[in-house]
């Protein structure tokens, strides 16, 4: 039996299983991949240490310090089921595993929220697009629309402005959401539309994506754009399926957790990281989140608090 | 050796790791940086009927996306077929 089950490669499992490891707990960690959602950034500019960073490089520097620790376990699997016996955690994986556990840390992080509109997904991969950075050259000479302008948004036109003809930004709020920093390096391109005000509908196409539905807000009048890409945008929805029967989840089905432990509703069960009910998801803030859960479950396994 | 292609792009994260998964295991591949061959995009695009990359091509199988368990079933399958 385990002390501890890491679910999850991101930043906060990475951290969790480092944090582990030194402090010499018999772990595991459950990931099916390494790095978590900004393995697929362009230059990530806030990993605090490093000036500039690609995603993906991240991800690497991530698993290598992972893998390099002693005395910890790694499996390449994905959790489908946790349940509790006799005072002992038991976590199923996909392909038929079984681990036991005394405390479960989840930081399965999240993934791509959708708009949830007609089209959407019949066009996954056929125009509508969640990775600019890797998608955006496929776009070249196109005019193509970026949902969404948070942080991510703003970097999605960025990363087109290299190769699209026109970048439409639509935002159904009336004000950016990004980083103003960013926001004037987006203004700097005379390519990019913004339009503020705008719910998606609709997206359009017959084999691949030839135009969106959208409605002005404030005049309440549909209208549409002829784009051959859709990038989506608007912020990502937690991979809390896993634990939702167990821990209370807010409305956004993130999971609840004290913040200065990191405990979840449920004895035995932490969490950290973008799966949790903070309102900021950040690479930094994750990888600390699960530094303090680790430290606070081996207060609890050492000393029973 | 089963003949390997990937179709990427220079700032695709999971063409990286794509490249470093073959790298590591000691496999050679082609590659077709798609954001200057404007042929091969095309094609890629007609093959697979999408537009993602990276598109991983294993023998006469193809693959969209970075999956190490699902490229490892396919290597273990033209390895076998090479072998008989």
């Amino acid at each position: 039996m385990y002390e501890l089950v890491i679910i999850g490669g991101g930043p906060a499992g990475v951290s969790a299983g480092i944090y582990a490891a030194r402090k010499k707990i018999k772990v595991i960690l459950v990931a099916d991949s390494f790095g978590g959602q900004s393995t697929v950034s362009g230059n990530i500019h806030n990993w605090i240490g490093t000036k500039v960073i690609p995603g993906w490089e991240l991800a690497k520097n991530l698993e290598e310090h992972l893998r390099s620790q002693e005395g910890i376990e790694i499996l390449e699997d994905k959790v489908s089921e946790i349940s509790k016996k006799n005072g002992e955690f038991l976590l199923k994986t996909i392909s038929g595993k079984e681990i036991t556990a005394k405390t479960i840390l989840v930081c399965a992080g999240g993934k791509h929220r959708h708009l949830n509109v007609p089209g959407e997904d019949k066009f996954i991969g056929k125009g509508v697009a969640f990775c600019a950075t890797c998608d955006a050259p496929l776009f070249k000479g196109k005019d193509v629309a970026v949902i969404g302008s948070g942080n991510a948004g703003l970097e999605a036109v960025i990363d087109l402005s290299a190769y699209a003809s026109k970048i439409y930004l639509l935002e159904c709020d009336n004000e950016v959401k990004g980083d103003p920093a960013t926001y004037d390096e987006v203004l700097k391109n005379s390519k990019t539309e913004v339009i503020f005000n705008a719910k998606i509908k609709e997206i359009l196409g017959d084999n691949f994506v030839t135009g969106l539905k959208y409605e002005d807000k404030k005049s309440g009048e549909e209208k549409e754009l002829a784009v051959s890409g859709v990038f989506v945008e608007i912020g990502m929805t937690p991979n809390s399926e896993i634990v939702r029967d167990l821990v209370n989840l807010n409305e956004r089905r993130e999971i609840i957790v004290d913040y200065s432990t990191g405990k979840t509703s449920f004895p035995g069960i932490w969490a950290a990281g973008d799966i949790t009910d903070s309102h900021y998801k950040q690479n930094t803030i994750a990888a600390g989140d699960a530094a303090r859960a680790v430290l606070d479950i081996y207060s609890h396994l050492r000393e029973g608090k | 050796m089963v003949k390997i292609k990937i179709y990427s792009t220079p700032f695709c994260g999971y063409c990286k790791m794509a490249k470093d998964f073959f790298d590591q295991n000691g496999f050679q591949y082609e590659e077709v940086d798609v954001s200057v061959d404007e042929e091969a995009a095309k094609s890629m695009i007609a093959r697979t009927n999408q537009m993602g990359v990276p598109v991983i091509e294993i023998g006469d199988e193809v693959i969209v996306g970075f999956n190490r368990s699902e490229i490892e079933e396919l290597l273990a399958k033209a390895g076998s077929k090479s072998k008989a």
